[in-house]
């Protein structure tokens, strides 16, 4: 029993560490910058998260599904040269609805090798990342495409409600519904279940791979919803836009507390790690802190977070001391049920 | 796992184990048919040296790679940050400590940053994608803080004129890689160490309880890997004389890419350095064919990239049709 309540009490404090996190950065910021705690400021790391975030959001069913995609950045890139190349020629609203078909479109390229070629999602998106950053690089001449109406994506990133503009909204209510969707709906809760042990929900009459194929195109979706955000925002197409943003997408849901090794997770989670991180970097260039020493701080925080997960914790694979007391406490050892 | 009974018995005769065998060989053999047919500079001596010697570097860090990925360590993403700690140490200390002290140093400080993914992932276990993310990006800054963001210059050494140069017609780069690969080969497939690898990637729980110190294992490969990674770096910045913190980008990719490339499973439990050799000259080769067919260089991860999914496809195909049987 003693062992249930220290776990209980250790995934509450792992919960806490966003709210703790975002503490740090209000009391500091408040500290060290004039004017820090204003709506201004609250909306201006919404909106500029926004992008990293719809990429975060996307990668959060993929990782709850055990699966990786790590082509997201590249999804970006092809989304957002589509959305601004196709302008002139086929009007603005359908070029941007063409962007984000790019995006599923990728994505359901990824769902196909993962789920009729079999190969592993980290191989697959490995192969995809590098196959449409180079078509992108190829269809644009490594030139960033202008749009022919940058006045259209202007509205985007101005007010709306408060804290809001209309593209930070939009990430939100995103996150929202994915949470709906992820919390109280039967497919939702499958998909965690294919996470965790997807043998175990295949004998449980769960199509495993369909659900892998959703997440795929979700996060193809997402990824490509912000490429076209990104590129109408800045009125630019560029084939090099997402190559960078990988990493922070990453970093921003694991920060939120969903695991790499699938089953666990959660969208207002990733929606955490995405303000906080923001809000962080908000901070940071705010004090004229370089963005390399950035990389730094994030990059630190980010091991610090996932090793008091693991320390706190302790879920996943058993250590092999616990395993060694396991053994000495029943007869039957435990965790050697592990995936094959 | 089946993944460590086809690399113990590559001699069997079925299809796949066939395919995992000669593909490699073949695919080379098809390139350089392909590529005399293409051009006609292609197949001269000067030509393939100078392929050879341009990716010797990022084939040091497949070779480290390669024991990662056997161990099921996945990948090492940090390899870009400890490439520019190696070059950037190595030309930033040439002042005050003399071209080989200051070669030494990089090794170390690249080592060093091996030692701490070693640490987070072989003993705190945390997933290797995410901890060499973010020692990657620890470094990489620290890397940048260290000039400033700017550009090294090295002076001109006696070591630097060394790796420019060549032995019997060869490049000294070149010859390093081979050195490394004739000694890292047998390190895989004959020591104790290379054992524990294949087996910790081959089944953790059963090499853990068969008294392989499963935790020192996985993090000896991520050490090696930041070992090899550190070397690249001092070689890069010998050679060129000069080096940036954005000298190893996409390194950690291209290393993955000639693993896979190779035969080499991401999942462990079995592959070969000298495969890796022959996904590091097959990926080099397709990079230089695509330039002397005319192509646009951007292509390359095109093709490099569909490469992966075929040879893998195959792969995945031969092998459950085999455990079918």
């Amino acid at each position: 029993m003693r062992r249930l309540d220290l776990r209980a009490t250790g995934r509450t404090a792992v919960r806490y560490r966003l709210l703790v996190l975002l503490v740090i950065v209000a009391i500091f910021g408040s500290i060290t910058i004039v004017d820090f705690f204003s709506v201004d400021t609250l909306q201006s790391v919404l909106n500029r998260a926004t992008v990293v975030g719809f990429l975060a959001l996307g990668l959060t069913p993929v990782l709850i599904a055990g699966q990786i995609d790590l082509s997201i950045g590249s999804i970006l890139s092809m989304a957002g040269i589509t959305t601004i190349a196709l302008q002139p020629v086929i009007g603005n609203v359908p070029a941007a609805l063409a962007g984000l078909g790019v995006g599923v479109l990728i994505g359901a390229v990824n769902a196909a090798i993962v789920v009729v070629f079999k190969i592993s999602s980290l191989v697959a998106t490995l192969a995809t990342l590098l196959i449409f950053a180079s078509l992108a690089l190829l269809l644009t001449d490594s030139q960033p495409v202008s749009s022919t109406d940058p006045i259209f994506g202007i509205p985007l990133t101005g007010d709306l409600l408060a804290v809001f503009t209309p593209r930070s909204a939009l990430f939100v209510a995103a996150a929202i519904l994915m949470f709906v969707w992820l919390r109280f709906t039967p497919s939702g809760r499958n998909l965690y279940a294919v996470g965790s042990n997807a043998a175990a929900a295949k004998s449980a009459g769960i199509r495993s791979n369909a659900y892998i194929v959703a997440t795929f195109l979700i996060s193809g979706l997402f990824a490509g919803a912000a490429g076209v955000l990104q590129s109408l925002s800045t009125a630019t197409g560029s084939p090099v836009a997402g190559a960078v943003m990988l990493i922070p997408a990453i970093t921003a849901v694991v920060i939120g507390g969903t695991r790499l090794e699938g089953g666990r997770g959660s969208s207002l989670a990733t929606l955490g790690g995405v303000v906080a991180l923001g809000a962080l970097t908000m901070m940071f260039e705010f004090n004229g802190v370089p963005a390399y020493t950035q990389a730094i701080y994030t990059g630190v925080l980010l091991i610090v977070l996932i090793t008091l997960d693991r320390l706190v914790s302790g879920d996943g694979r058993p250590t092999s001391r616990t395993l060694r007391r396991a053994r000495v406490e029943s007869p039957t050892p435990r965790g050697i049920q592990e995936e094959a | 796992m089946t993944a460590t009974s086809t690399a113990l018995n590559t001699r069997t005769s079925t299809p796949g184990a066939l395919f995992s065998t000669l593909s490699v060989p073949i695919a080379i053999v098809a390139l350089l048919v392909v590529g005399a047919i293409i051009s006609p500079s292609f197949l001269t001596v000067s030509n393939l040296v100078n392929v050879l010697n341009a990716n010797a570097a990022v084939g040091l860090v497949a070779l480290g790679m390669t024991f990662v990925a056997v161990c099921g360590g996945l990948a090492d993403l940090s390899v870009p940050a400890n490439v520019a700690m190696g070059a950037l140490v190595t030309l930033g200390a040439q002042s005050f400590a003399g071209p080989f002290a200051a070669a030494g140093l990089g090794l170390l400080v690249a080592t060093v940053g091996g030692v701490v993914n070693g640490l987070l992932i072989g003993y705190l276990r945390i997933n290797p994608i995410i901890a060499t993310l973010g020692t990657g990006a620890v470094l990489l800054g620290l890397s940048q803080q260290l000039i400033g963001g700017g550009i090294v210059y090295g002076e001109p050494s006696a070591l630097a004129d060394f790796v420019k140069g060549s032995f019997l017609g060869i490049p000294v780069m070149v010859w390093i890689l081979a050195v490394a690969a004739l000694i890292l080969t047998p390190v895989l497939s004959r020591t104790a160490f290379g054992r524990w690898n294949l087996a910790v990637g081959g089944n953790y729980e059963a090499a853990e309880a068969s008294a392989v110190p499963v935790r020192f294992t996985k993090a000896g490969a991520f050490v090696l890997t930041g070992l090899l990674a550190g070397l690249c770096g001092v070689l890069l910045a010998l050679s060129n004389g000069q080096a940036r913190p954005i000298i190893g980008t996409g390194y950690e990719f291209v290393a993955i890419t000639a693993v896979v490339i190779g035969g080499t499973s991401l999942f462990g439990g079995s592959g070969s350095v000298l495969r890796t050799v022959g996904g590091v000259i097959i990926t080099a080769l397709i990079g230089n064919l695509i330039i002397l067919g005319g192509l646009p260089t951007q292509a390359t991860g095109l093709v490099t990239g569909a490469i992966v999914v075929v040879a893998v496809g195959i792969d995945v195909y031969f092998r459950r049709k085999g455990g079918r049987e």
